[in-house]
């Protein structure tokens, strides 16, 4: 009998090799991903499920694709409008400049930066996903130089500060960050004009947006395109005020008791290189509370 | 050690490197944020050339460093690339490859192959991910990013002696 067996093993070594390699990669799927579906029904609609949506995403993308054209008529005379204002804006945006220029130079002066408590914790990234599948950002900075899972992380472009997402793994010298435009992440939000609340969602690289949901229809007069989007401090997780990003799209759908309003991120992901860690617990202050301005720790922002 | 052994060991290592650069480097010619699988096209080339033993134990340690990099579970890289660099390693010493069109064609299909085991393997094992779990467009940028970069990497990688082709018995 053992000899029987040694035969077959021997007679089929590529496919005993790669039934024994599937079934090792399953077992540490089943035991690291916790989430698995067992029921033979919901196994046999996330199966068909994956078709469909398949089939739809391509369909649409022809739908898109069409639209596309007609709305590049409509885009070159909203160009034209658009150039005139920003020519205003520039002058405006100047003056902010000059005006952001003095008052560090007098904050400097009132030695402010000080008395602002070390709250945040600059990083570098120095990875992404090594795959297209997923989309978390590594940074070289661990649990080591005191990170933790579930710490807000922020950084400044263009002058702005904006939330880049949430520490998702600590390990002792580097951590992975889940990104604002993933699906998995959700932020607790308020419309910094209307003060309206919602729930920011990722809607994936893809889009390169994030979908605020659950405004209310009523709102929508209150709303305006580049309206900014903030954090609303509820939940606990994320400190109040942080900016997320400006509204884009605002879609009021027929069977929907709430808006979809579609938000462009303040922070342009592909031009990441440094973030800071908000440290809600060092700096004493509940979390709801905005945390000091950016600096304190000397790492270069962006 | 023999040869298959030794050419796995160079295989897993070079995979390796690719996963590295992958992370790191590609992020610079990323386009719309999708960078190029080149530890895929690699797979590829080597189990063409070096048939399913080395394809499939070569994608298996390559996928299982893969996946202690990211955020997927252990075992999902793992499985994917073992069973492309099975199913390729039985086409290998049967296939001519001419040195644009069949590693153009080879990796379009792989890729491709690659977003259908992932999606299947995530609406199975409940995984979350924003890729290509749905046909969209960060799939086909990647297939056509891959395709064009394939017949490039096949010359340079045609260049190492440890690469040559199997004979059939050895495939």
């Amino acid at each position: 009998m053992p000899g029987l067996f040694e035969g077959f093993v021997a007679r089929h070594r590529k496919g005993v090799t790669l039934a024994v390699l599937v079934i090792v990669s399953l077992t540490f799927l089943l035991v690291s991903n916790r989430s698995i579906v067992i029921k033979p029904k919901e196994v046999g609609l996330s199966f068909v499920g994956f078709f469909q949506k398949g089939f739809t995403g391509f369909f649409r993308w022809f739908g898109d694709t069409a639209g596309s054209i007609r709305q590049l008529n409509a885009a070159r005379d909203e160009l034209d409008a658009a150039r005139a204002k920003l020519q205003d804006m520039d002058r405006v945006t100047r003056e902010i400049v000059e005006l952001r220029r003095q008052n560090a130079m007098l904050r400097g002066q009132l030695d402010l930066s000080q008395s602002l408590p070390p709250d945040r914790i600059a990083a570098e990234v120095i990875a992404r996903d090594t795959d297209n599948l997923f989309s978390t950002i590594t940074i070289n900075k661990g649990a080591r130089q005191g990170v933790r899972p579930g710490m807000p992380v922020v950084a400044y472009q263009g002058d702005m500060e904006g939330l880049v997402g949430k520490v998702l793994i600590a390990g002792p010298g580097a951590s992975q960050i889940l990104p604002l435009y993933d699906p998995q992440c959700l932020v607790s939000a308020r419309l910094d004009a209307s003060r309206d609340e919602g729930l920011v969602k990722g809607e994936g690289k893809d889009h390169g947006t994030l979908l605020l949901q659950y405004v209310k229809k009523t709102a929508k007069d209150a709303i305006q395109y580049g309206d900014l989007v903030v954090t609303s401090g509820l939940g606990g997780l994320y400190p109040k005020g942080i900016n997320l990003g400006r509204v884009r799209d605002i879609r009021a759908l027929a069977y929907e008791t709430s808006l979809e309003i579609e938000v462009e991120p303040i922070i342009n992901f592909d031009r990441l290189e440094y973030v800071f860690l908000i440290d809600a617990e060092s700096s004493g202050g509940p979390p709801g509370t905005q945390a000091g301005p950016p600096g304190t720790t000397g790492a270069p922002g962006q | 050690m023999n040869r298959d052994g030794r050419i796995t060991l160079f295989t897993i290592f070079a995979l390796a490197l690719c996963v590295l650069l992958q992370s790191t480097l590609l992020n610079r010619v990323a386009i719309k944020g999708v960078r190029p699988d080149l530890a895929l096209i690699v797979l590829i080339f080597v189990s063409m050339r070096r048939g399913s033993m080395v394809g499939q134990v070569s994608g298996f340690a390559a996928g299982i460093f893969e996946d202690l990099m990211n955020v997927s579970p252990l075992g999902f890289h793992s499985l994917m690339r073992t069973l492309i660099g099975y199913l390729y390693g039985i086409f290998a010493g049967n296939v001519f490859i001419d040195p644009f069109l069949m590693p153009m064609v080879l990796t379009v299909i792989a890729t491709i192959l690659k977003g259908l085991l992932a999606g299947i393997v995530s609406a199975i094992f409940g995984i979350a991910s924003s890729g290509f779990i749905t046909f969209t467009g960060r799939l086909w940028i990647e297939v056509a990013y891959n395709g064009v970069l394939a017949p490039f990497l096949f010359a340079l990688l045609g260049l190492f002696r440890i690469f040559k082709q199997a004979d059939k018995e050895g495939a």
